[in-house]
């Protein structure tokens, strides 16, 4: 093992090359950070929207191709709230892109009494009472300005506010409540919900009630958590594989740049490297030298990519508009994996210079000189 | 440390079409300081490469003490523990103390920090700059940064100093005491010292000079004249 302080003192040396390098590898893992932050709020956001709330389950069709295309019937909920260890089950339908000029609220059909709707605080006015009525979140209201009184129309039905309420559920917050018979004719399916989301009695255990649904029931994906629920659809899938690919592509795309940096670094010192050889560094002493200045100058650029990248995700929600139904969720998790990605870049970008710096001629370069 | 004995027999050195080197024959003995005389190109450095390992001969063979040279499974491991290389430029890296430059040959041979500072500031006592170990090459003059290049060749104790035009960019005075260092480091360790320069006159001070023209040794006689092959 060659003297780390030297390798180190060859860095501090050239603190131009050593920033600029640090920069392009913070600049990239602030990429992957700020992705992954919001890849994983937006997974939590839509773990909480197919989860709905306090629901201990939520039943969608299997194999729906997204949770939002999912039909149960309707008749299915008196079986259900038979079974052992079943409190309550109530039909829920859920309508995107519907409000005018406003796509990002999700409109949920339901019944005006249930375990869900039951939660709602409501800040102005009371519950709908009839199907001309609805309800709207505190974040809706806020976002397009209005209140009780004024008109909310979902597909061409107009209905009249009648309360605003807070859940405490980002995607309720910002969406809207109307009746279950409006929801399912604006859908134009009658007697069908998307999802089912069921409450347990208190002491049941989850994995027998999930087990007696699944042998009663065929066709149903039950719902037991977060994760799961993104297990379900296209959409979780995709934001999985969205942050796999761009964590590769900064891999990949990291890596070059640092090859490229450090390639040129080689380059510039072969006579540095002639010398080493001369006096009798071996290949893999040099290259060892290399390598830890690439993966020193990538570490350095990670550590500041983790602090660009936590800023610059909160910065990114807002330019999305997406602030409303997702906040960046930053785990000790996703950091890791970023300063790893980091690390792997400077040993990738590092290999090839690496290489090349192990197999300078010092007989052609010391002559040359 | 007994200086080592260097043997070359009928060596040549091809660059594709150029003939550098042509059937050189040597024999150099242990503790010899040796002046290696020629015009630019003439082929000094390819020979001292060659002795030093730095390269390899295209037919021929070369021996220091009972090393085959030619047949190295390790070079680097030859020029860390055999040979110590001096050349025109310092090649002192920029970003390293005089005394961490003299240490690189030893961090090379994982010798301990504390071994590898007490050897380089004896080194640099020995070279007359013991007040200098923590300069940069950048706060040195051109002749204390060849001094301390020499302290770096003689870091791993060697028994061979191949030093290539070492005194060729100083002035003269900065150049008779790199000399006299060279001719002290033979006095006081009986290294073999090989010392190429295109300066004729230093022969004057070794004790045997060796005069190559045109990739040819030849009689110091001749050295003006076309090569007459004395070995």
């Amino acid at each position: 093992m060659t003297s780390l302080l030297q390798t180190l003192s060859s860095i501090r040396h050239r603190p131009g090359r050593t920033l600029l390098t640090a920069i392009g590898t913070a600049l990239g893992i602030a990429t992957i950070v700020a992705l992954l932050a919001v890849g994983a709020g937006a997974q939590r956001s839509a773990g909480q929207f197919f989860h709905l709330g306090p629901a201990d389950f939520g039943l969608f069709q299997k194999d729906a191709a997204d949770p939002t295309t999912s039909v149960l019937p309707t008749s299915m909920i008196p079986k259900l709230e038979r079974l052992p260890g079943v409190a309550s089950a109530t039909p829920f339908v859920l309508i995107v892109e519907a409000v005018p000029h406003n796509p990002g609220v999700v409109v949920f059909g339901a019944t005006p009494h249930n375990f869900q709707v039951d939660r709602m605080v409501f800040s102005a006015g009371h519950m709908y009472t009839n199907n001309h009525e609805a309800v709207i979140g505190n974040g809706t209201a806020r976002q397009m300005h209005v209140g009780v009184g004024d008109t909310l129309t979902v597909k061409h039905h107009k209905l009249r506010i009648v309360g605003i309420y807070h859940i405490g559920v980002a995607y309720e917050d910002t969406g809207a409540f109307i009746p279950l018979p409006v929801a399912q004719s604006i859908t134009g399916r009658q007697d069908e919900a998307t999802t089912i989301p069921v409450l347990l009695k208190v002491g049941a255990r989850p994995k027998q009630v999930k087990h007696e649904i699944e042998r009663h029931f065929s066709g149903l994906t039950v719902l037991t958590d977060s994760d799961e629920s993104l297990r379900l659809g296209a959409n979780g899938d995709l934001v999985s594989k969205a942050a796999l690919v761009i964590a590769v592509l900064a891999l990949v795309i990291g890596g070059i740049g640092v090859m490229n940096t450090e390639l040129m670094a080689v380059i510039e010192r072969r006579s540095e490297f002639a010398l080493l050889s001369a006096v009798g560094w071996s290949g893999r002493q040099i290259a060892w030298r290399v390598l830890v200045e690439g993966v020193v100058t990538t570490v350095i650029g990670a550590a500041i990519g983790l602090l660009l990248g936590v800023i610059g995700a909160h910065y990114l929600v807002k330019i999305l508009g997406a602030s409303e139904f997702v906040s960046p969720h930053i785990t000790a998790w996703a950091l890791g994996r970023a300063l790893l990605i980091g690390v792997l870049i400077g040993v990738l970008g590092g290999l090839y210079p690496a290489w090349r710096a192990a197999h300078v001629s010092p007989a052609r370069v010391l002559a040359q000189h | 440390m007994a200086g080592a004995r260097v043997v070359a027999e009928h060596v040549s050195r091809r660059y594709g079409r150029a003939l550098v080197l042509d059937d050189v024959s040597l024999e150099i003995a242990a503790g010899e300081l040796v002046a290696l005389s020629g015009r630019s190109g003439s082929g000094k450095t390819t020979l001292l490469q060659l002795l030093g390992s730095l390269d390899a001969p295209t037919s021929g063979t070369i021996r220091v003490d009972d090393i085959e040279v030619q047949r190295l499974t390790s070079p680097a491991q030859f020029r860390r523990d055999v040979v110590g290389f001096v050349f025109q430029l310092h090649y002192l890296l920029p970003s390293l103390s005089a005394q961490q430059n003299i240490e690189l040959p030893l961090v090379a041979a994982h010798v301990g920090r504390s071994e590898r500072a007490q050897r380089a500031q004896a080194l640099l006592e020995e070279v007359g700059l013991g007040d200098r170990a923590r300069a940069l090459p950048s706060d040195l003059s051109g002749g204390e940064r060849q001094r301390v290049a020499v302290a770096r060749a003689l870091a791993g104790r060697p028994r061979l100093i191949l030093a290539d035009e070492p005194t060729g960019a100083l002035d003269s005075s900065a150049a008779a005491r790199v000399f006299k260092l060279l001719a002290d480091v033979r006095d006081n360790h009986g290294t073999t010292v090989v010392v190429a320069s295109h300066d004729q006159s230093l022969a004057k001070h070794t004790d045997r000079a060796l005069h190559i023209v045109d990739g040819r040794l030849v009689e110091p006689a001749e050295a003006d004249e076309p090569a007459r092959v004395i070995a």
